[in-house]
């Protein structure tokens, strides 16, 4: 028997047909992987088979009960962690935990097991509010509510988004474990290494199953094909629209050199990836082809030289209390760069960056944004950048439209100016259909690319994006780094935290954040050649692994299990040395 | 799978336990906290009721602790209208300012402006020539009524003439005004009359505390009960974690009741803080079996806790299931059952309307029961309408309560 | 750019499922149902009569009881004890004894009032006797005569109408701003807006002015509704009634920012909101006379906006008092009112 079975199901919301006649069947113990862009009818799906809504047709059964008739028995033997999963904000970890725990008749103790390694990490911050942890850290608290019981089937609808690469495979890790049991588990993800991780993987595209198989021939086979032409076509688009920019000048500009390497070394290094980069491979193709741009552009000489710094700290830090979130960190990234700010969950880059946009003020230390004083001078800083939170950053209830107006204007532009650049906007975003729909309507990938339009619509000098693509699918994460590289193309400096690890190496220099201090800093080539190790993915895993904020060193063995390969042995046997210590 | 969690709960002490042995002494205290806290879980897991369910009232009563300010405001509310009502809100007639309009005064007039003037009634504020400027005195609110003595030759005597635009005060001010001035001139030549006697029955003393306290117990436990139910509950939906509950193992139907319990003690803290302030600080009676008290109270409030799951269940988002309880139903519910205004006095179809909400009975019960001090079955009308509507209220509210999204 | 953050609020409140039709139906429903409900008048008392002598006269008094306005005459009870009963069941509010030998002049009855609502009970039981013993008037020629201006009908509803006024506009104007940050904050996208170089005071007056507009709607339908349907006109300068009216919504839209700026979630800013409304509104006059408060009471009220609009609006609406009679409520409402709108604008923090 199947442990779940799925005949013919259709749900329609209104006019939109969320599903069309999806069928498939999961085996018990499998893991299984669905996956599409977004609103393909994935949440639906999970909703069906959670039976938190009816099917409109067809039926579907979980561990052979069925979802309409059985709703007790499904909802007794079901786990599920829908996307928006939310805690409850003003109770601690702990007790967010011992609630699931004891919602689903077990205890923290006998579930402890299956969420060590995710949970060892908050668990020093166990007495703390969960709304007080940073968005991450939420994320994986969220996992361990969902995965402390052992249900015979587990539904995760996108569990990873936002979390970082090194606790995404632990969760992977910890998933194969749970499979080894017997359990059977339905995920959906926007990582392709996630994908492949999983046993079988259903396509979803407009709701309609395109492809049910292993993960490896249907990323073949759907994805990479069905996604490898709108790139092509937006790229001829994109160089129609825009004016054809003057031919690249090497000298005169470091960054410009910088970005050149950068992508020398990057994709080389991405086809010898083969296809855990592939994606990513993609899109620095395109990003070759586009690359160049005005960089003369008058944002830069508000500011003087290109020597100087767009973005200069030193010294920085923030404490809540006597916990130091960002712990002296200095660094400098100058005009026109694509810097990447990465770190671990919890590492204080969210922190960080509202120091720098002037949302917060710094315990001590100096810095300086587009030339003005982080410190003092805040509300002249807010004037000449952009802004993208990492909650969703417009308005729901307003309409594409009216967005750009609202933004556009506190920015001091006049109606006849933003008329006409929106547009021009949303003609490059083709969105010219939607310009009267509400962003509610939308979905998140969109919604993503109209946020950073926005927060580039007044041509700032510094765009601070944080955690811009989380739970963006592959495909329209890569758009969104084209329209990263032509904002960096117009010469203003974008400043990203991601947990990609593949957008990572797009970027021009990266800086890794371990316990609120900077590990690192430089091009990825650099902290590849510096690190010893293969790629980004690498360096970051090694780097976030010395963090004693996660207590990561709990649990060396598994969190190290899979990786202990790919680190050299002296590395390893350092990194235990480190990391037991008190 | 029951074998394999046996097996896991064997080692997972003691992995814990070593890792929180080697690492530092801070990080390891949260490991040993969780531990001790699942532990202690475990052990009073024995008790006969199911456990998430004591989970989930525990969980429900952290939200409501958490929030201070929510807090100091559900048990402040109480005392501060207590007070209020008790000390500060009266319609005695007091300090009413008084102008004298005048140009020559007789000794008998005199004699009255003095007796006005000694009583605690009325304060003379102004004399003043002309009755046009003792209007534009009241005009200006700086007076409430002026006193014009008869034009001459036509006896000794007074127009009273008072600020309308409160009627019942004006009536008041003047029947007091008329009461002390005429004093003298009635006991010259009126006959002797039998008067009836006037029996004041339950409130001899008229203490509007009496009227109010049932009140406030009507409209405080509807707000506690109907408004923080059904915000909890449409938070939980705006939030998300309504769908994992839903689908967790325990039954919808103790999801709902784990949710109502925490409100129903604090219902009850207030109800209790409210008698006892009623008691002991502005001295009602609680003239009926306590019992009853309690028990009419426990019907109420449940029907209010049906009224907020009712309200949670049309409601999507938090500020309509605070506008809904807020503005459709608290304000109906003080204005249209009897709770400041008499219901006898309202056009015949608001009497009607006020017949549908439910604290009326409750206040009627309650007002006899504490105060006038009758048995249950002189509010068996009351009960038996209170039992009804939470029947239905509780059924609907029950029906249509969504197992599922939409 | 105040422009821009105006549409957006605007949009906002229209696009919202609830607002714009509670916005608009709900100060039209006020007016049409409440002025009849707030009312104080003793009318309908149930009178319940045990006739002892049972004489033409007290046949006479029974009729009395039911030709009057006040009275309704629930019926005869064989005994006193009966008649208790009657009250406690809720049949009737006064019992009327009439002793054995009340027609020979010989006795006189008795008036037993269910005094629970000490007011309804002593006005019913002094408008009774006042029937019973109506030839006591005859000395009406030394006994002061009685004038009442403004309000010669004595018709509650001018008294109750003008408190409407205030009591709508302090529900429209402070609920829905106190309801409007919090919501932006739990969204977060306050967060967005806190990184723009929106200036404090233009992103709080964004929000201050759709409430002053709704509050300017309200009063309109008010005064409309007030005359259209009770025929009750204001009598003072109608400019007045609206500067009064954007004064108060001032001081409650401010009072609701800052409540909003200092709470973090709907339910504890509509509480605390909740909590200041009801203690001002009991506190301000609106129902009953500030002066008969107790002196700490009394003093209350030299903060108390709503004293001092209540007053005002009383003034101009029903006694038509012009400017001068009001211009010290008008002063102490500009002044009250800007100090919280600066409150409003400094506790808003964009940076931490």
């Amino acid at each position: 028997m199947n442990a779940i079975e799925v005949n013919g199901v259709s749900k329609c919301y209104g006019q939109v047909k969320a599903l069309n006649g999806v069928s498939f069947s999961v085996a018990p113990g499998e893991v299984f992987g669905l996956i599409g862009p977004d609103g393909a009818g994935k949440t639906t799906m999970f909703r069906i088979l959670c039976s938190l809504l009816l099917p409109d047709a067809g039926t579907a059964s979980v561990d052979g009960f069925d979802v309409v008739r059985e709703m007790k028995q499904v909802r007794r033997r079901v786990g599920y962690m829908p996307g928006r999963f939310s805690l409850y904000q003003d109770l601690t970890v702990a007790e967010n935990l011992k609630f699931f725990a004891t919602l689903f008749g077990t205890t923290v103790e006998a579930g402890y097991d299956s969420i060590r390694a995710i949970y060892s990490q908050i668990e020093p911050f166990s007495n703390r509010r969960a709304g007080a942890l940073s968005g991450g850290m939420k994320q994986k608290l969220a996992l361990s509510c969902a995965l402390v019981h052992q249900p015979s089937v587990l539904f995760l609808d996108e569990p990873t988004t936002g979390v970082d690469p090194v606790s995404r495979k632990e969760l992977w890790d910890m998933l194969g474990m749970l499979r080894e049991r017997g359990i059977t588990i339905v995920a959906s993800t926007p990582y392709l290494d996630e994908v492949r991780r999983c046993d079988r993987v259903a396509f979803l595209q407009e709701g309609r199953v395109q492809c049910i198989d292993t993960a490896e021939r249907v990323l073949e086979r759907y994805w990479q094909p069905s996604h490898n032409s709108p790139i092509t076509h937006r790229l001829t688009t994109n160089s129609r629209l825009t004016p054809q920019p003057p031919p690249f000048q090497g000298g005169g500009e470091g960054y410009a050199t910088e970005c050149i390497q950068a992508s020398e070394v990057t994709v080389p290094l991405l086809e010898r990836e083969g296809d855990t980069r592939r994606a990513g491979g993609e899109s620095e193709r395109a990003v070759g082809a586009e690359f160049g741009g005005e960089s003369e552009r008058a944002v830069g000489d508000e500011f003087g030289a290109e020597s100087v710094p767009v973005i200069s700290v030193s010294h920085l830090v923030k404490a809540f209390g006597s916990f130091r979130a960002v712990d002296d960190i200095s660094f400098e990234v100058r005009r026109g760069e694509i810097f990447g700010f990465l770190g671990a969950n919890g590492a204080g880059k969210t922190t960080a960056m509202h120091m720098l946009t002037g949302l917060n003020q710094p315990t001590s230390g100096t810095g300086t944004v587009v030339g003005f004083d982080i410190c003092t001078e805040h509300e002249q800083i807010k004037r000449h950048i952009g802004y993208m939170s990492q909650k969703f950053a417009l308005y729901e209830d307003l309409t594409v439209a009216e967005n750009i107006r609202l933004f556009a204007g506190i920015y001091g532009m006049d109606d006849k100016e933003i008329a006409h650049k929106t547009d021009v906007l949303l003609k490059r975003l083709h969105f010219e259909d939607h310009k009267h729909a509400l962003v509610r309507s939308l979905p998140l990938g969109w919604k993503q690319k109209l946020a950073f339009s926005v927060a580039i619509f007044h041509e700032p000098g510094v765009v601070f994006l944080d955690e811009p693509t989380g739970g963006v699918d592959p495909d329209t994460r890569r758009q969104f780094w084209e329209l990263i590289y032509d904002a960096a193309a117009r010469g203003i400096t974008v400043f990203v935290t991601t947990h990609y690890m593949d957008e990572a190496e797009y970027c021009n220099r990266i800086s890794i954040m371990v316990d609120g201090k900077i590990k690192a800093i430089g091009t990825p080539d650099e902290l590849k050649q510096q690190f010893r190790q293969p790629d980004m993915d690498h360096v970051f895993t090694y780097l976030a692994r010395q963090a004693k904020r996660g207590m990561r060193a709990h649990n060396p063995a598994i969190g190290m299990a899979g990786y202990q390969c790919l680190i050299p042995n002296g590395i390893g046997t350092n990194i235990n040395n480190i990391t037991t210590q008190p | 799978m029951s074998k394999v969690s046996e097996g896991l709960t064997h080692s997972a002490p003691s992995l814990v336990g070593r890792a929180g042995g080697e690492s530092l002494g801070g990080e390891s205290l949260g490991g040993e906290s969780l531990r001790g806290e699942s532990l202690g879980k475990k052990s009073r897991g024995r008790v006969p009721f199911p456990s998430p369910f004591w989970a989930f009232v525990q969980k429900e009563a952290r939200h409501i602790l958490r929030d201070r300010r929510t807090m100091l405001i559900l048990f402040g509310m109480p005392v501060v209208l207590m007070l209020l009502f008790g000390f500060a809100i009266t319609n005695d007639v007091k300090n009413v300012r008084t102008v004298i309009v005048t140009s020559r005064l007789t000794p008998q007039t005199q004699a009255a402006l003095q007796r006005l003037a000694a009583s605690e009634y009325f304060t003379i504020v102004a004399t003043v020539p002309t009755p046009q400027e003792a209007e534009q005195l009241i005009r200006r609110q700086k007076a409430d009524l002026y006193l014009t003595p008869y034009p001459k030759g036509q006896g000794s005597g007074w127009h009273i003439t008072v600020d309308g635009a409160d009627p019942n005060m004006a009536q008041q001010w003047a029947t007091y005004a008329q009461a002390i001035i005429g004093r003298s001139g009635l006991t010259s030549n009126s006959p002797l009359v039998l008067t009836p006697s006037l029996k004041l029955l339950y409130n001899p003393q008229m203490r509007s505390a009496y009227n109010f306290v049932p009140a406030i117990m009507g409209m405080l436990l509807m707000l506690v009960c109907a408004m923080m139910t059904s915000i909890s509950i449409v938070r939980e939906k705006e939030r998300g974690t309504m769908e994992v509950l839903l689908v967790s193992p325990v039954r919808p139907l103790m999801v709902i009741v784990a949710k109502a319990i925490p409100y129903l003690v604090l219902a009850f803290a207030v109800l209790i803080i409210i008698l006892l302030m009623g008691h002991y600080v502005l001295a009602v009676p609680l003239a009926g079996s306590l019992v009853w008290i309690v028990l009419v109270s426990v019907i109420y409030i449940l029907l209010a806790l049906s009224l907020g799951l009712l309200i949670s269940n049309i409601a999507q988002t938090q500020l309509v299931a605070l506008l809904l309880s807020a503005m459709v139903l608290l304000l109906p519910v003080v204005m249209l059952s009897g709770m400041l205004f008499p219901i006898e006095s309202m056009p015949r179809v608001l009497q009607w309307i006020s017949a549908i909400m439910p604290p009326r009975y409750y206040i009627e019960a309650m007002r006899k029961l504490m105060i006038m001090g009758v048995g249950i079955q002189a509010v068996l009308r009351e009960v038996l309408v209170l039992c009804a509507m939470t029947v239905v209220l509780l059924t609907v509210a029950l029906v249509k309560f969504k197992v599922r999204l939409d | 750019m105040l422009k821009y953050l105006l549409q957006k609020e605007f949009l906002q409140i229209r696009r919202n499922a609830f607002l714009p039709r509670l916005i608009l139906l709900f100060p039209i429903v006020m007016m049409c149902v409440i002025p009849w409900v707030m009312n104080q008048e003793v009318k309908n008392i149930r009178v319940c009569v045990v006739d002892n002598d049972r004489s033409t006269t007290s046949q006479q008094l029974v009729h009395r009881i039911e030709a009057s306005n006040y009275f309704m005459f629930t019926g005869r009870q064989p005994t006193y004890a009966e008649a208790l009963h009657a009250i406690e069941t809720s049949r009737a509010d006064i019992v009327l004894v009439v002793p054995r030998g009340y027609g020979k002049g010989r006795s006189q009855v008795l008036i037993a009032a269910n005094a629970v609502n000490g007011t309804k009970g002593s006005i019913g039981a002094n408008y009774l006797s006042q029937m019973m013993a109506p030839s006591t008037q005859t000395s009406a020629a030394t006994a002061p005569s009685i004038h009442t201006l403004y309000n010669p009908g004595q018709d509650y509803k001018v008294f109750m109408i003008p408190a409407l006024f205030a009591i709508l506009t302090m529900l429209m104007c402070g609920f829905l701003p106190t309801l409007n940050i919090v919501g932006e904050k739990e969204a977060g996208t306050i967060e967005q807006m806190n990184v723009t170089p929106v200036p404090k005071w233009a992103f709080i007056l964004a929000k201050l002015i759709p409430y002053w507009l709704i509050a300017l709607f309200v009063i309109t339908a008010c005064l409309v509704l007030s005359w259209a349907v009770y025929g009750i006109t204001c009598q003072g300068p109608l400019a007045l009634v609206y500067l009064l009216a954007l004064l108060l919504a001032l001081f409650f839209s401010s009072l609701g920012l800052i409540i909003s700026n200092y709470s973090s979630t709907m339910q504890q800013a509509i509480f605390v909101m909740w909590f200041f409304v009801v203690c001002m509104m009991l506190l301000s006059g609106l129902f009953t006379p500030t002066r008969s408060m107790p002196s700490w009471a009394y003093l209350t009220t030299y903060v108390n906006p709503m004293y001092y609009f209540i007053d005002a609006i009383r003034t101009v609406f029903v006694r038509g008092g012009g400017f001068a009679a009001i211009a010290h409520q008008v002063l102490a409402l500009v002044g009250i009112g800007s100090i919280m709108a600066v409150w409003a604008v400094v506790s808003y923090k964009k940076n931490n």
